[in-house]
């Protein structure tokens, strides 16, 4: 009897949680989130700019998309049969699904959507591998590949730039000249240059009917506001004025001390979104000295990564070695006993035996201050052992521009956002045929076709170890640690949680 | 009358083919295009250059010279790589924006400048003078972006009366409208507003120390008589050309207060363009803005001979 009474009781302790949980979401609302600068386009196939991301992101659904932990998950898709070869991939599509314009979704407009990506996606080599994309039903679509390639499904489900799902008729266009309408949670509305995007709440939204819960870029995707609104604010002093004054809801980014002042504020929740990034900083293999093994060892021995990410990202680091974010399957330590040694003497030494000869190096950089410190930090370290260092700071087009090319600079620092989150082969890529370190690394090259053609994930980790060790022991580039986002949200925003963009499903306001 | 015009005429067009060609060369001599803007850190060479091919960077410079003076001579200043319009289009829509707070700013700095000029040229010397023309240093020697982040906090966030930024169209709401222009103009014309005050008392002092004033006073004329009937209409012409100078600055104050202000005017637009290498924009954007420095210099130049029937245009 007692027994039963504590089971009754327990139930209906369980019951009523959950429906003051339930009553405690709350439908209706206009979220206003400022964003830094205006996205290139709404046309999610033809940019992989952040900016862009945060929109899109809720506009539109990819076939498969990454979860919490960055695993792809079904999510237009019912799933995946893989052939034995791993050649063919059948994708049974979910019914039911409809477009913002009320169309069902179907195989063509899947095949559609894939051939667009394939002719003006900003990452087409994604799907690079993909010799045939067909309709085999009128819910499934068969796609072949010419080679086999262990990361087609996290290829596919990358949030780069992604490959959304657009009506048949849309995905005919050419890039930029679409009507935003996708399956997503959100329904696009306006677009008001240099001001605003506005995206309402779609109700016609086909829940995934695996999805449990919010996971990532999938899962379960509960809209409960009305609309949302994405201000583009450049400046950060009128972002947190406009914050502050309860004109914005959300804002993107806000610096180490904003945060800290608004940490008193009673009215204002402050999230971390760490790890966002990896502080990299590059060298130039074309150029001496660069080319000398031993004097990228000197630099790499000589600099105190932590004094970096401490001035840089102060209160919202991690030291790590690992050029993969804690969490992700293939994270490891290799490289750890070269990493943050900031010995001067043993970088002496090595640096004698370089080919240096007291030359004056370019550091290149954006204007983003964390990348400023960054290279002034390591000026200032690398002074100590005769390194004469001058930085060059130039706006990002300029800089992105001259940093992929042999001439004209010896170290580059900036982050690597989406690479380390999308897994071992995006973080390779770079590195391969000396794209970013501007000569040919026969190991990087091996390993990365290697890592494709391996199906195996326990041997796929074992060569981004490898990979990972010939960085650290090469001294390739260099990775400082992993940097952060301060992320200020009213505390009437309930449920928000920090990913890769500000997700606004499976929060409301109160 | 008609000559003069026709000379001038000739020598903006002059003027304006420099301006294509400078702002064609500057383009090409700085590094990056729109690509950077579309892809993240992590595009590869091969990305970027796809993506050049698509958006048609990859031509060949001479063949873009042509192209360009071909479409401005027909009017058409080309299309936007990144805003998927016409550039023409994309000024035409902000322009109501960015001439509503180049407007309002004329205005204030005007009215308020020349006002704060006259009282410290009929109080020479005094206290008054000295603290009208303190005033005006200060308001010279203020950044533009800072008084406007000062507004911002005093205004919107402490006393919350009037938003922090962002443009509301009069014919959405006209009360929306001055609310949200306030604060951009005000920070616009405090800079001017101190140069047209320290212009208009100088050239004041310089016309009421003449035998024509002491006459006016020896009639027994009233100071404010004076003042506005004999002193002010002489000192109008440096003050005409301070204002034509001030009009013209102001159109560049508004790339930065536009900016704080988070207002969509034509500013905005060509720094945007400038940062995400809009070429199209960049180029267009810098031909409409010499076009609005000639008019305005060519309207003062006609005012001058409205205001003093001595100068003579021809």
């Amino acid at each position: 009897m007692t027994r039963r009474i504590t089971w009754s009781a327990l139930a209906f302790a369980a019951a009523a949680l959950a429906a003051g949980s339930a009553m405690a979401q709350k439908k209706g609302g206009d979220v206003v989130i400022a964003i830094t600068q205006a996205p290139p386009a709404v046309d999610a196939h033809v940019t992989s700019a952040q900016a862009a991301r945060n929109i899109t992101l809720h506009i539109f659904e990819t076939l498969y998309a990454r979860d919490e932990k960055a695993q792809p998950q079904p999510e237009l898709a019912e799933g995946v049969n893989i052939s034995a070869d791993g050649l063919t991939y059948v994708f049974p599509l979910r019914k039911g699904v409809k477009f913002h314009n009320g169309k069902e979704m179907t195989s063509a407009d899947v095949v559609a959507s894939l051939e667009r990506y394939r002719k003006v996606g900003a990452s087409a080599t994604l799907l690079g591998q993909i010799d045939t994309v067909s309709a085999s039903g009128p819910y499934e679509v068969t796609i072949k590949l010419k080679t086999v390639q262990s990361t087609f499904l996290d290829n596919l489900s990358s949030p780069r730039a992604p490959i959304a799902i657009y009506p048949a008729e849309e995905a005919a266009k050419a890039a930029n000249q679409i009507n935003y309408i996708g399956t997503g949670p959100y329904r696009f509305v306006e677009y008001k240059p240099d001001s605003h995007v506005k995206l309402v709440r779609y109700d016609g939204y086909s829940q995934n009917p695996k999805a449990t819960g919010r996971d990532g870029f999938a899962g379960k995707k509960e809209v409960y506001l009305d609309t949302v609104t994405f201000r583009f604010m450049p400046e950060a002093g009128a972002r947190n004025a406009a914050f502050e004054a309860g004109e914005v809801h959300l804002v993107e980014t806000v610096d180490g001390p904003t945060a800290k002042r608004f940490a008193n504020n009673s009215k204002i929740a402050i999230h971390k979104a760490l790890p966002f990034a990896l502080q990299v900083i590059k060298f130039n293999h074309a150029q001496a000295p660069g080319n000398d093994v031993n004097f990228r060892l000197a630099v790499q021995t000589a600099i105190d990564m932590e004094e970096i990410m401490a001035i840089a990202f102060a209160d919202i680091y991690q030291m790590d070695p690992s050029w993969l974010y804690p969490g992700s399957h293939a994270h490891n330590d290799a490289g750890k006993a070269r990493y943050n040694t900031a010995d001067l003497k043993a970088a002496k030494a090595l640096l004698d035996k370089s080919s240096y000869k007291k030359e004056k190096l370019i550091f290149m950089v954006d204007s983003g201050r964390q990348n400023v410190d960054t290279a002034t930090v390591i000026q200032q370290r690398l002074k100590e052992i005769g390194i004469d260092i001058e930085l060059k700071v130039a706006d990002w087009p300029t800089v992105s521009k001259i940093g992929f090319t042999k001439e004209g600079w010896n170290f580059w620092a900036h982050g690597f956002g989406i690479e380390p989150y999308e897994g071992p082969a995006s973080v390779m890529s770079p590195w391969v045929n000396g794209t970013s370190q501007q000569a040919k690394d026969e190991k990087i090259d091996r390993l990365f076709d290697q890592l494709n053609r391996e199906m195996d994930v326990n041997k796929r980790k074992a060569l981004f170890t490898e990979f990972q060790q010939h960085m650290w022991d090469n001294a390739i580039a260099m990775k400082a640690g992993n940097y952060g986002l301060f992320q200020v949200a009213t505390t009437r925003l309930k449920n928000f949680t920090p990913y890769r963009i500000p997700r606004m499903w499976g929060v409301w306001l109160e | 009358m008609l000559g003069f015009l026709t000379r001038r005429l000739a020598g903006a067009f002059l003027v304006l083919l420099l301006v294509s060609v400078l702002s064609f060369g500057i383009i090409w001599l700085v590094p990056g295009d729109p690509a950077a803007v579309f892809l993240d850190a992590g595009a590869t060479p091969d990305q970027v250059e796809r993506l050049r091919r698509e958006l048609g960077l990859d031509k060949p410079l001479a063949m873009q010279v042509v192209e360009w003076y071909s479409r401005i001579l027909k009017g058409d200043l080309g299309r936007s790589i990144l805003l998927s319009r016409g550039v023409t289009e994309a000024i035409i829509e902000r322009l109501p924006v960015t001439l509503s707070l180049a407007g309002i700013s004329l205005v204030l700095s005007v009215v308020a400048g020349v006002a704060a000029g006259m009282v410290a040229a009929t109080k020479h010397g005094q206290p008054v003078d000295q603290a009208v023309m303190a005033g005006a240093l200060f308001g010279l020697s203020i950044p533009e972006f800072w008084l406007g982040l000062v507004l911002i906090v005093v205004f919107a966030v402490q006393l919350g009366v009037l938003p922090t930024g962002g443009f509301v169209p009069p014919t959405e709401s006209i009360t929306g409208w001055i609310r949200s222009i306030t604060l951009p103009a005000i920070a616009l014309a405090v800079v001017h507003m101190g140069f047209i005050a320290r212009m208009t008392r100088a050239a004041l002092l310089e016309v009421l120390s003449q035998d024509f004033i002491r006459t006016a006073d020896s009639k027994g004329l009233t100071r404010l008589h004076i003042l506005l009937r004999h002193g002010l209409p002489n000192a109008l012409i440096p003050i005409l050309t301070v204002t034509g100078i001030v009009a013209g600055s102001l159109l560049g104050g508004t790339v930065i207060i536009e900016q704080v202000f988070s207002i969509p005017g034509v500013g905005r637009l060509i720094i945007g363009a400038i940062l995400s290498r809009d070429f199209p924009v960049i180029q267009g954007g810098l031909l409409f803005v010499a076009l609005v420095y000639l008019t305005i210099n060519l309207l003062v130049d006609i005012c001058y001979a409205i205001v003093d029937p001595r100068v003579r245009l021809e």
